[in-house]
């Protein structure tokens, strides 16, 4: 491209335009983008402004430059600049993903210099959902346990006793039978095409002692393993059993929380911070949710937790300064603050007795359920394009031909232990 | 005074004039169009991993070819624009010749009917998204309330209605502009061809079949042609209201290129999707040049 | 024409406005959601014309983000692109139909082969090379993407205009003693007036439209055009339908107002230029 850029460079006109119209670059002796999926969440927003504020006041020769992107946009517009070795310097992306494709920084240098108290507020399991190949990409910082969230008054009013909530399948779906009536379902199904279909659906996997794939992903087990497809066949079956809103296949997050906040439908597997959004769209919800971890047939049954980290791009020019940025928004203050107002889980493990988490009794129930969680995405270069394209077509078939469940995810698994191995 | 025969004129004497009049575009084009195409060719051929991409002949090719999900999307795809491009032809010059004979508020409603094209493709997209929600979407309300509808319709969720609202979206949006074009091509029919086509005692089906038809002929080919390409290009819609799904049944080329490239990171594999799209344009577009004969002018969106 | 019958008025009449309101619906709807307050968004039955009408939702929109700042940027970017596109397109154009009458053929298969391209092929190769010209975050980098879109349609368009105008016209003028660059400024052009605003008039479309190029050209926020500033407001975990709606009445005003206002031009640039085979 070098020698196209000299020709293109002859234009006249284009180096005017520049002149003329482009804004004056910045006087700040170092400037840092910093690019996440959620800076666009309304709920997140007060919290990153003031932190980019505050840390601007504690280091004056550094500016913080959020990136505002969409989430469905936000990889894409990496992509676009890490081609170009042009991306921000802070970057909350796909990890494994982009490590392997050479975009990020490894941070071993920068982390093993910290203190060790430092260190340690992060758990060895924690710290290795950001690496690959051994070397740390990114120090997570913020995440999402999932649970079951209950309206407490769609509960009631349904003869249920909200202190005892189901535990297993049978219970699940006796309590869903009785939260379904005209117009209102028990949950949702997701089957839209992002990867929260397939963060759902994982759980209820784990939740059988099933697995989706083997120890060292190379091999996947949906179909393979029958504790898997059971789990399948009952999940996805709950559409079928008239329990669970219509037009699975088009709902995801925003839909399943959409129908919750309107209280079409009593619960939903989701993250702390739906619960923000839900009380946002409908105030009268406040104080009325209850959560439970997911039903589970076997004992221990691990949940789901989303991991955020942040991360350096490869050829920032001031790692050093991006490092002081993460640490500084890693930090106690921020973490509680993203958690109080936004609902965003710390990632830090620390902060559990934190007089702030105990004094909000959903939080720390979040953070108890927490405790026996399993990182999410899981460690596969391939990982972000599994979750939100094949894994989401084999579920929206499997919704749209039942009977077919169990060829649907023997494909799967025949077509993703091949890409697994072709990596 | 006019150009005297056999004496060269003062244009052929000044070629060199000419050139300047075209470099700049020409050079423009060459630059933000070819050189990028030129980076797509060669990424085609190449296994790219980040930054790093390792030359693998048409292995890219083969790949792309030996999968089902080309073929699938490829006639989903053509399903697509078929329908689309049809509908769009149709409905335009049905709306073109209602509006056309109407006597009074003609630019008024030419002007409301164009709307729908004004509006981006996404942000367009994004209204019926709301419009077709399942359960608080006001088109199921008022299928329902008109008793068409006994419960909700999942207008995305399943494949046939997702493939049908799409396409139904990609009217909506195109279809307007044909309209325009029609209504342009109707007002340049001579009169005169009606009133002998009337004095023949010819009825209305007649008169479009034998003087309105033959007329706008050359207008339907160009704006359909050229309306196939972009059509077989188009990702916005479909990317804002389905993203391919459900299942695949909306995934047309644009949106499995889409879907390579940045959520598959295969640019390799993406850049052969894309240049195996460019062929099947160019073949539309060879059909195209040959129908309409661009030397003699004339052109259509 | 013949004098038609008054039935058959009425019945033109009918489906006309039935047309009509299919077509314009989905716009008033747009218009009536932005009005709601949010908590009227998913009442049911939904309501069609409510006493509780607003431009909160506006309000919010224009305070929530700078929203006037991506309005002036948007049209920074698309008036440079048209007037860029509409001069070079002239240029070109007029250059075909007056000095290579016949040698256009070759020069509109290229244009029409820069039209097939698919976009998301682009986006790498575009980006890498605006950032190696310098300009990423720059007008003139969206100025020259959205002019090689614009710039194959308002060439072969301009083509068929400027054929229209006899070449005495401007023969004559040189005779009169004009150069070559007098005779098309002060003659043709004026003559190609309808011609020009039609092709004007589709550029500025297309480059207050586009997203995808201006999602991966700007990253400082100061420099998001409406389009990109509008998908900003979509997050995955909220969507205001009331405010998604009043942004996209706001972006899509100045277009329809502008549309209104000259659409004339379009249908007499059309009749004269395009339709002829």
């Amino acid at each position: 491209m070098q020698a196209f850029a000299h020709l293109a460079a002859a234009f006249v006109l284009s180096a005017a335009l520049s002149g003329v119209l482009s804004p004056a670059a910045a006087q700040q002796p170092v400037v840092l983008q910093w690019q996440t999926a959620n800076l666009t969440e309304s709920q997140y927003e007060p919290v990153w402004k003031a932190t980019i504020a505050e840390f601007e006041a504690a280091n004056p020769g550094v500016r913080i430059e959020p990136v505002l992107v969409a989430r469905k946009d936000h990889w894409t517009k990496f992509v676009a600049a890490a081609q170009a070795k042009k991306a921000p310097c802070i970057v909350t992306v796909d990890l494994t993903t982009a490590a392997y494709n050479g975009y990020l920084l490894p941070l071993d240098k920068y982390f093993n210099a910290e203190p060790a108290d430092f260190r340690a507020a992060w758990s060895p399991d924690m710290l290795s959902a950001s690496k690959w190949k051994g070397q740390l990409y990114g120090l997570p910082i913020w995440g999402g346990t999932y649970a079951e969230i209950y309206n407490g008054d769609l509960v009631a009013k349904a003869g249920l006793d909200p202190a005892r909530p189901p535990r297993n399948w049978a219970e699940y779906l006796a309590w869903s039978n009785k939260l379904t009536r005209n117009d209102q379902w028990a949950t949702a199904v997701l089957g839209g095409k992002t990867d929260t279909t397939t963060r759902v659906l994982l759980m209820w996997i784990w939740s059988n002692g099933g697995e989706a794939f083997n120890a060292d992903m190379t091999e996947a087990t949906f179909a393979k393993n029958p504790r898997s497809l059971e789990a399948i066949k009952f999940y996805l079956g709950l559409v079928k059993e008239g329990v669970a809103a219509p037009a699975p296949t088009t709902t995801n997050y925003l839909e399943q929380t959409n129908l919750f906040a309107q209280q079409k439908i009593a619960t939903m597997r989701n993250a702390y911070w739906s619960i923000a959004k839900v009380t946002a769209d409908n105030p009268a919800l406040k104080g009325k949710i209850f959560v439970t971890p997911g039903p589970a047939n076997v004992p221990n049954a691990p949940t789901l937790a989303t991991v955020a980290a942040s991360s350096i791009a490869a050829g920032c020019p001031n790692p050093e300064a991006a490092w002081k940025f993460i640490k500084f928004d890693a930090s106690r203050k921020w973490s509680i603050e993203r958690a109080k107002v936004a609902n965003w889980m710390p990632a830090r493990n620390d902060l559990a007795d934190d007089p702030a988490v105990r004094a909000d009794p959903l939080l720390a129930q979040f953070v108890q359920i927490g405790n026996h969680a399993r990182s999410y995405p899981l460690p596969s270069p391939i990982w972000a394009e599994i979750a939100a394209n094949d894994i989401v077509d084999a579920v929206q078939k499997a919704l749209l031909a039942p009977e077919r469940t169990e060829e649907i995810f023997r494909e799967l698994d025949t077509r993703l232990t091949r890409k697994l191995r072709d990596v | 005074m006019t150009t005297t025969q056999g004496r060269t004129t003062p244009w052929q004497r000044r070629r060199r004039v000419g050139y300047a009049f075209i470099a700049p575009v020409f050079l423009f084009l060459c630059a933000v169009v070819v050189v990028p195409l030129l980076h797509a060719l060669w990424t085609s051929l190449h296994r790219v991993r980040g930054l790093n991409a390792t030359f693998v002949g048409l292995q890219n090719y083969a790949r792309v070819l030996a999968d089902d999900a080309f073929w699938h999307s490829l006639a989903v795809s053509l399903e697509f624009t078929g329908l689309c491009v049809a509908l769009h032809m149709i409905l335009g010059l049905a709306l073109a010749l209602l509006l056309h004979e109407l006597r009074f508020a003609r630019t008024a409603l030419r002007i409301a009917f164009l709307t729908p094209w004004m509006l981006a493709p996404a942000v367009g997209a994004t209204i019926w998204l709301w419009l077709l929600e399942p359960q608080f979407g006001v088109v199921n309300y008022l299928l329902q309330a008109a008793g068409l509808l006994s419960a909700p319709l999942a207008w995305l969720g399943t494949p046939g209605l997702a493939f049908a609202s799409v396409v139904t979206v990609d009217v909506w949006r195109g279809m307007p502009f044909v309209m325009l074009l029609m209504l342009a091509g109707l007002q340049t029919i001579p009169r005169e061809q009606y009133e002998a086509a009337a004095m023949d005692g010819a009825l209305a089906w007649q008169r479009f079949r034998h003087v309105t038809l033959p007329n706008l002929r050359y207008l339907l080919v160009v704006s359909s042609t050229l309306d196939i390409i972009n059509t077989i290009r188009h990702y916005d819609i479909i990317g804002v209201m389905t993203a391919g799904g459900p299942a695949g049944a909306t995934e047309v080329l644009p949106v499995l290129l889409y879907n390579t490239a940045f959520r598959g990171n295969r640019f390799g594999e993406a850049a052969a999707i894309g240049v195996l799209l460019l062929l099947i344009v160019l073949a539309f577009s060879i059909f195209h040049i040959r129908l309409t004969k661009p030397e003699q002018g004339g052109a259509a969106a | 024409m013949s004098r038609r019958a008054q039935p058959a008025d009425a019945l033109r009449w009918a489906a006309t406005l039935g047309a009509l309101a299919i077509v314009v619906f989905p716009l008033y709807w747009m218009l009536n959601t932005s009005l709601k307050p949010a908590t009227e968004i998913f009442l049911s039955p939904p309501t069609f014309a409510s006493r509780n009408w607003s431009l909160d939702a506006y309000a919010t929109v224009l305070n929530q983000r700078p929203v006037g700042r991506y309005f002036l940027n948007s049209l920074v970017v698309a008036l440079g692109t048209t007037v860029l596109s509409v001069t070079l397109a002239a240029f070109a154009a007029y250059g075909f139909t007056r000095f290579f009458p016949r040698g256009a053929t070759p020069f509109i298969v290229f244009l029409l082969f820069t039209k097939m391209l698919p976009e998301t092929l682009l986006i790498v190769p575009y980006f890498q090379l605006m950032s190696d010209l310098g300009l990423l975050d720059t007008y003139a980098a969206l100025i020259l993407a959205y002019s090689s879109f614009a710039l194959p349609f308002s060439v072969w368009m301009l083509i068929g205009f400027f054929r229209s105008i006899p070449r005495d016209i401007d023969e004559a003028a040189m005779i009169d003693g004009a150069s070559y660059l007098q005779a098309f400024v002060r003659v043709i052009l004026p003559l190609a007036r309808p011609g020009l605003v039609a092709v004007a008039l589709f550029t500025f479309l297309i480059a207050w439209n586009s997203y995808v190029w201006a999602l991966v050209l700007t990253t400082d926020s100061s420099m998001y055009v409406l389009s990109v500033g509008i998908a900003n407001m979509v997050g995955e975990y909220r969507v205001q339908w009331n405010e998604l709606m009043a942004a996209a009445v706001i972006a899509a005003l100045p277009v329809m107002v502008l549309y209104s206002l000259l659409e004339r031009h379009l249908v007499d640039a059309i009749t004269s230029g395009a339709v002829k085979g």
